[in-house]
């Protein structure tokens, strides 16, 4: 009897609960729920758009050949399509084919996008071609792809090999003979480069260091002095043999030069108009319509394998991004090293030395928002002390020699490196004071009962307990520093640097020079480069490298804190 | 001691006491030094912001006999390294003389012909001068000063020393230059033949001159006037020929119409275009001739720039000659534009509007000094006084002289490049004041204010920081910027600061532990997506694809959050046992699908709503007027009138139905409950109709607002873009808040009967709001300083204008555009660094805020 009433009340209940819609609130909850999932949605999109943009650009399409209605040809890479809708002045002067579209199509036109290469030939590279003017679409299996030095790339048919005065017509495009030529020509042109880039870029190198070396002692001792004229004679001396040298050099070069221009190949467009190049131009040559997946796989890993070993071409639209790699690394591992330390004994100042009152809580309230300023207020704070202050005097008493040109008194690497050490200084204090926190009171008083002192408690039981929290902060703060382009846009980042920051001249390590960051990069390429559309595939594989990079160093980081929390969880916000 | 056997020394050994107290000064000397450094970047902005304020300074003084008094000169010039001074006399005697101690050189002289000197009008670079004579004649002349740099060995044997830097020698100055050169300084005088003016002979009594064209053929303008009342216009132009390498002048006349009234004109000015002329009297009365058309030209205005009984004592214009100054007799002084009004009496549609008034000077005005180098100017009044004063920022730069100076100063002369000036006295006493002026340029005002600058129709908020010609006025308004960054950040706001916020409570409140310990780190990934990639994206991919398809993009903003509504009342009509099973990870999925539907809708839809609400082209309707704004109205008034209607549904009916729906078995009710809220929403849409068409017919328009002209790069791109950089900031943090309200009230209110919904809306959320508020707070202070996504996805022009679907440029992107082009230490470079420390001062302040906030709400946590 008991029982029943019981599941009566029961009953009762729940159907009541269950309808009582107003206090479920199911249609907020699904406005809750679908912010979350919009979020979601935005970030796997976006790192969709990036992967799947970035991973493809190096993957060989195929080439189609269109025969257009008013008779031309036109060869390219397909890049993409879209509707567009046609001005409404111009509807009317449109063929007949076009307006049936319009009509099916709600007043939309489709178009695509066709990479035909060949700027050289055409003065542009890409081409729109409206869905009505195709007549017909082939893939011919002769057509091939070229990367070239210069120009961008060629889509045509190879005519005619010229092996210095040995003519060969009609080549197939996969022969050995070909790619024999193609290897020759590569060897040639690295040899040529090696020549002009490496040894008279180092006879310059030692001639102007020469110039500058009398030109100090000029400055110090005055162009009537005694060491001045010793100088003098000197520098006389060595001039005369490395200008001889550098004569020599270049002479070889332009022999090299000479030969090189005597092996060419002759190329044809789709419209058969023939363009003869050298063939140490060529980067790369492959028949794209007859490629196996193999060696589709091939040319794609070439091209990433160019990508990250290479320097930039054609205004860093092709080409790798090497020195971009090479400064962003240089630039996180010196901010690293000077922000390390730093902000580590400024955590332990705050939290194990100086007296806990309301002039720290202050300041830590100040280093938290510091974390907040803006970027460029750093970057602009860098361009005037560092460069403009610090580096102007640098100049003014170690480098008189150079002036006018500054040495340090411009944006530089090291100038760069200490903008964002300054600017990552407040997380890695941050980070190492929750870390600090975190370590039990209770150890510290251990320690010091067992009569440590109390540096060594901090050295041994302190800093260990605190290190996964100290390198966390850390890693953020690369990821932070490696990631930020503004600041580096006021303090020494440039589109393209002459010389890396490290080389085989001593000092070796040239602080002072400008460099690349594949930040700046993306900026670079997306906003000041000739051809944006021709730049957009060189961004996207810039930002997945850049993305990477950086979600990596977070991930690390945040497999380091899960791990930290793991081991000493103490209740904190 | 022994304790247990183990032997224990009581001293702790040297090393460790070393260590330690090495220790102990490294850390704290260095963490505090660390500290201090990083506080000392806000003392570093503002020591380098401080000078733009200061005025002028003087930084010597020097005081000595003039070889003449003031009223026998008729010009003075210095030349631009303040060497020397020149004054030209009556009678065409020019003296010379070393600025800085007196010392003479020898005098040359103008050879006038015995003619008696009326009038004298000087071109703005202080070398040309074209007199005037009592017979109707014009001739035109210079003094030039030649700088040429010789070595000491080439400098005569015996020189005079005049000062550290001078020494004098064969008629010569030799100033000592950086280096081991000698820079050589010397006068040379021109004058050209006579030019017959007048008609009637009658001498010449005003004349204004002016260089328009250098180089091989040099071309001057002339406005010439009478003392019968007759004006004039000259235009001279020089041609060198080729073979004999001589110069032949030309000069056109043309005769101006004269005034109806018989008028003794005094001044003459020829405005920058060289189509206005304008002749003054002595009363103010100013007349303006139209010489655009050479064989017509024609008397445009006639108009009094002074009040009744004071005279009009200058009349001249400032570089550029947009600027024409004009003081009167009781000291007052006011620029002139030549503006194009509606209103005007003049024949062509131009008048002489006053636009910037100074500080009056003590006594009338008698003297003026235009820079040549900006738009400083020197006033000199009847009791000797000087002001330096800006044109633009209307600042009074430095006062000197007075009745109390030895000097009392009867004519000025500004030096070329600012750095001195030059006072001839009454008494034939003579003082140069070297000077410092750095940005005269900025003031408050100027940064902050309303100012009217040449060839504008009013006074504006402009930011143009550097012109084509040396005569451009620098607009340094931080007005537009501040606001764009404002814009933008409002716009970011308002779109992630929702979003964040919802999604956070539902992560916290809605999902297990487990899902959302997947979820968390998924949009905490977001957060360290650098910058750049956001703005590229959002440039190169968004601001396209967003511009084909605005209508979808809007139309997505009203169907997803309908298509989540429809499906939470679809999910109401699912058993209790089967919609508890699906709770979670399966519930969060379909929700997925339905916003996805949503999408996919407004994709579909998108044309429709275009065709329906927008006359079929949104983008055509944003810019014209064609269409109706009823449509657009409504859209703007839809989410109030729901608001409205549910709270009015909520104290009505409301309570009393959903009593009524309680009584009912669970799928009945769920479909009433549905058919209240398509009731609900059909009353909605019908009376936000209704308001629309209220609001349109008493001429409410949003386009011109808050909607208008269509850009590619657009604030709306900029949102959104910036909802990435800004939406895991407020989520995460809002997040944590919302988690660490203690779990015994959410157990306390479960078991009492509320519902989830309930608990967090009513017991969560007011328990975290002040974190919560944190969270929004700091995600601002990262909108505010946002960069690179501001420079790249917004077309950086410095607008006011509320326009959602127009570009701005925010404080951030301004530094990153114009910091590396700024010369070190001028007036941009300061003034962008004075940009910094706005946008410091502003995070800083929104920072302090959160953190203070977030603090009070720890301490209120901690106590729960």
């Amino acid at each position: 009897m008991k029982n029943e009433t019981d599941q009566i009340s029961v009953e009762n209940v729940k159907r009541r609960k269950n309808c009582d819609f107003k206090a479920r609130g199911e249609p907020f909850v699904w406005i809750l729920g679908g912010t979350l999932v919009i979020g979601l949605i935005m970030i796997t999109g976006f790192v969709a758009l990036i992967l799947y943009n970035g991973l493809l650009t190096f993957y060989p399409n195929r080439i189609e050949v269109l025969k257009l209605s008013n008779g031309s040809t036109v060869a390219g890479e397909l890049v993409r399509s879209e509707i567009y809708k046609p001005e409404p002045d111009r509807i009317d002067s449109l063929p007949e084919l076009a307006q049936k579209e319009l009509e099916a199509n709600n007043g939309y036109l489709r178009r695509y996008l066709y990479k035909t290469g060949n700027f050289d030939l055409y003065n542009e590279d890409y081409k729109w071609v409206s869905a009505y003017e195709i007549d017909k679409v082939l893939e011919p299996r002769d057509i091939v792809y070229v990367e070239r030095m210069e120009w961008g790339p060629f889509i045509g048919r190879v005519k005619a090999l010229n092996l210095n005065g040995v003519l060969i017509k009609g080549p197939d495009p996969t022969s050995e003979q070909l790619e024999k030529a193609q290897a020759e020509g590569k060897s040639r042109r690295q040899r040529i480069q090696n020549i002009e880039h490496g040894q008279i870029s180092t006879v310059n190198h030692y001639l102007e260091k020469d110039r500058l070396a009398l030109k100090k002692i000029e400055l110090q001792d005055g162009a009537n002095s005694n060491a001045y004229s010793v100088a003098a004679n000197k520098f006389k001396a060595s001039e005369n043999k490395l200008e001889i040298e550098y004569r020599e050099l270049s002479n070889e070069a332009e022999a090299l030069r000479q030969i090189d221009s005597k092996y060419t190949i002759t190329m044809s467009d789709v419209e058969n108009r023939e363009k003869v190049m050298k063939l140490s131009d060529i980067v790369r040559l492959y028949p794209a319509n007859r490629l196996s997946f193999g060696s589709k796989l091939s040319v794609y890993f070439s091209r990433w394998l160019e990508f990250l070993t290479q320097e930039p071409r054609e205004a860093n639209t092709e080409g790798g991004v090497l020195p971009a790699i090479f400064g962003t690394f240089c630039m996180t591992v010196l901010m690293a090293l000077i922000v390390a330390p730093f902000g580590v004994v400024a955590a332990l100042y705050l939290r194990e030395y100086a007296k806990q009152g309301k002039l720290v809580s202050l300041i830590r309230v100040c280093v938290n928002n510091l974390a907040g300023v803006p970027s460029i207020v750093y970057g602009v704070f860098g361009l005037g002390f560092f460069a403009y202050i610090v580096g102007g005097s640098i100049d003014q008493i170690f480098f008189p020699e150079r002036f006018p040109n500054p040495t340090f008194g411009t944006g530089g690497l090291l100038w760069a490196s200490l903008t964002l050490a300054l600017l990552t200084v407040p997380v890695v204090v941050v980070a190492t004071e929750e870390a600090l926190a975190a370590v039990p009171q209770s150890m510290r008083e251990g320690s010091l009962a067992c009569g440590a002192s109390k540096w060594q408690t901090i050295r041994r039981i302190v800093l260990p307990r605190a290190m996964p929290g100290i390198m966390t902060g850390l890693i953020l703060a690369m990821a932070r520093g490696a990631g930020e382009v503004a600041p580096l846009m006021l303090v020494g980042v440039v589109k393209m640097a002459p010389e890396l920051p490290i080389d085989q001249f001593p000092p070796y390590i040239h602080l002072e020079r400008s460099f690349m960051h594949l930040g700046f990069h993306i900026f670079d390429l997306a906003f000041q480069s000739r051809n944006s559309e021709a730049a957009i595939p060189m961004v996207y594989v810039t930002t997945l490298l850049l993305i990477t990079l950086v979600f990596v160093m977070n991930v690390v980081s945040i497999i380091v804190r899960n791990r930290l929390k793991r081991k000493f969880f103490t209740g904190h916000f | 001691m022994r304790i247990f056997g183990v032997e224990g020394r009581k001293e702790t050994s040297p090393w460790v006491l070393f260590a330690d107290s090495l220790a102990d000064k490294t850390i704290t000397i260095g963490g505090a030094l660390v500290i201090a450094a990083v506080m000392g970047m806000t003392i570093y902005l503002f020591y380098e912001v401080l000078p733009l304020f200061g005025g002028g300074k003087v930084l010597s003084t020097h005081e000595y006999n003039a070889p003449l008094k003031s009223e026998d000169v008729v010009d003075l010039t210095i030349d631009e390294h303040d060497t020397l001074a020149a004054a030209v006399s009556k009678i065409g005697e020019v003296y010379i003389w070393h600025t800085k101690t007196g010392a003479p050189l020898e005098s040359l002289s103008f050879d006038f012909g015995g003619k008696e000197l009326t009038a004298i009008g000087k071109s703005i670079d202080n070398d040309h001068l074209a007199f005037g004579f009592s017979d109707g004649t014009v001739r035109l002349g210079s003094i030039e000063f030649i700088n040429e740099i010789t070595t000491p060995e080439h400098a005569p044997k015996e020189l005079k020393e005049l000062d550290a830097r001078d020494s004098s020698g064969q008629g010569m100055i030799f100033s000592k230059i950086p280096g081991k050169g000698l820079r050589k300084v010397y006068a040379e005088i021109k004058l050209a033949t006579e030019i017959k003016v007048s008609e009637t002979d009658s001498p010449i009594v005003a004349l204004d001159y002016r260089l328009v064209d250098f180089g091989d053929r040099p071309k001057s303008y002339l406005a010439v006037a009478d003392a019968s009342g007759a004006a004039h216009f000259l235009t001279t132009e020089t041609k060198t020929n080729m073979l004999t390498r001589s110069r032949t002048t030309q000069v056109n006349k043309m005769v101006l119409p004269s005034p109806k009234e018989s008028v003794h004109f005094k001044f003459a000015v020829i405005d920058d275009t060289g189509a206005n002329i304008m002749f003054a009297d002595r009363t103010g009365r100013v007349f303006r001739y139209d010489v655009h058309d050479e064989n017509k030209p024609e008397l445009a205005e006639t108009l009094k720039v002074t009040p009744s009984g004071r005279e009009l004592t200058v009349f001249g214009t400032l570089l550029g000659a947009r600027s024409i100054v004009v003081g009167d007799s009781g000291g007052d002084l006011t620029i002139y534009f030549l503006l194009k009004r509606e209103e005007t009496n003049s024949t062509d549609g131009i008048t002489l509007v006053p636009t910037r008034e100074f500080q009056p000077q003590p006594s009338g005005v008698t003297g003026f000094s235009p820079s040549q180098n900006g738009k400083t100017f020197a006033t000199l009044d009847a009791n000797g006084a000087i002001c330096l004063r800006h044109g633009i920022s209307q600042k009074t730069l430095i006062e000197l002289g007075g009745r109390n100076e030895k000097v009392n100063a009867g004519i000025i002369a500004l030096s070329p490049r600012l750095d001195g000036l030059l006072a001839v006295g009454r008494e034939g006493k003579a003082c140069f004041w070297r000077l410092s002026i750095l940005h005269p340029e900025v003031s408050w005002k100027t940064l902050f204010g309303n100012v009217w600058y040449e060839g504008y129709p009013g006074p504006s908020y402009t930011w143009q920081s550097t012109g084509a010609t040396d005569a451009f006025e620098p607009k340094l308004s931080l007005v537009p910027l501040i606001f764009g960054t404002l814009k933008a950040t409002f716009y970011s706001l308002l779109f992630a600061g929702p979003l964040a916020l919802l999604a956070a409570i539902y992560t916290s409140e809605f999902l297990s532990n487990h899902v959302r310990g997947k979820i968390k780190p998924v949009m905490e990934v977001m957060a360290s997506l650098p910058s750049v990639v956001l703005g590229f994206v959002a440039a190169l991919v968004l601001a396209p694809v967003v511009e084909s398809w605005i209508a979808a993009v809007l139309l997505a903003f009203i169907v997803m959050p309908l298509c989540l509504v429809i499906s939470a009342y679809f999910w109401q009509l699912l058993p209790v046992r089967t919609s508890l099973k699906l709770e979670g990870l399966p519930k969060l999925i379909l929700m997925g699908v339905s916003v996805s539907c949503g999408v996919t809708g407004a994709y579909f839809l998108g044309p429709v709503f275009e065709k329906l609400f927008f006359n079929g082209d949104l983008k055509s309707w944003l810019s014209g007027n064609q269409g109706s704004s009823v449509p657009f109205l409504f859209l703007l008034t839809l989410p109030g009138v729901a608001v409205f209607l549910t709270y009015l549904n909520s104290r009505t009916i409301g309570p009393a139905f959903n009593s009524r729906v309680k009584t009912f078995r669970a799928p009945y009710g769920a479909i009433l409950d549905f058919g209240r809220w398509l009731i609900l929403a059909s009353v909605a849409v019908a009376l936000s109709y209704v308001v629309s068409m209220l609001l349109a017919l008493f001429g409410v328009n949003p386009r011109g607002s808050i909607v208008g002209t269509y850009i590619q790069r657009n604030t709306l791109v900029v949102g959104f873009a910036m909802g990435f950089a800004v939406i895991p900031i407020i989520y995460t943090l809002a997040e944590d808040a919302l988690n660490a309200v203690p779990d015994q009230l959410r157990s306390a209110s479960l078991g009492c009967g509320a519902t989830p919904w309930q608990t967090a809306i009513w017991i969560v959320l007011p328990t975290a709001i002040s974190g919560v508020f944190s969270a929004i707070m700091i995600g601002m202070g990262r909108a505010v300083g946002e960069t690179m996504i501001v420079v790249m996805a917004t077309g950086n022009t410095p607008v006011i204008d509320l326009n959602i679907f127009s570009g701005l440029r925010a404080l951030s992107a301004n530094i990153a555009v114009e910091l590396p082009e700024a010369p070190k230490d001028g007036t941009l470079y300061r003034t962008l660094f004075l940009t910094g420390l706005v946008l410091f001062a502003m995070t800083f302040v929104i920072n302090t805020l959160a953190e203070l906030v977030r603090q009070r709400f720890r301490k209120r946590a901690l106590k729960l």
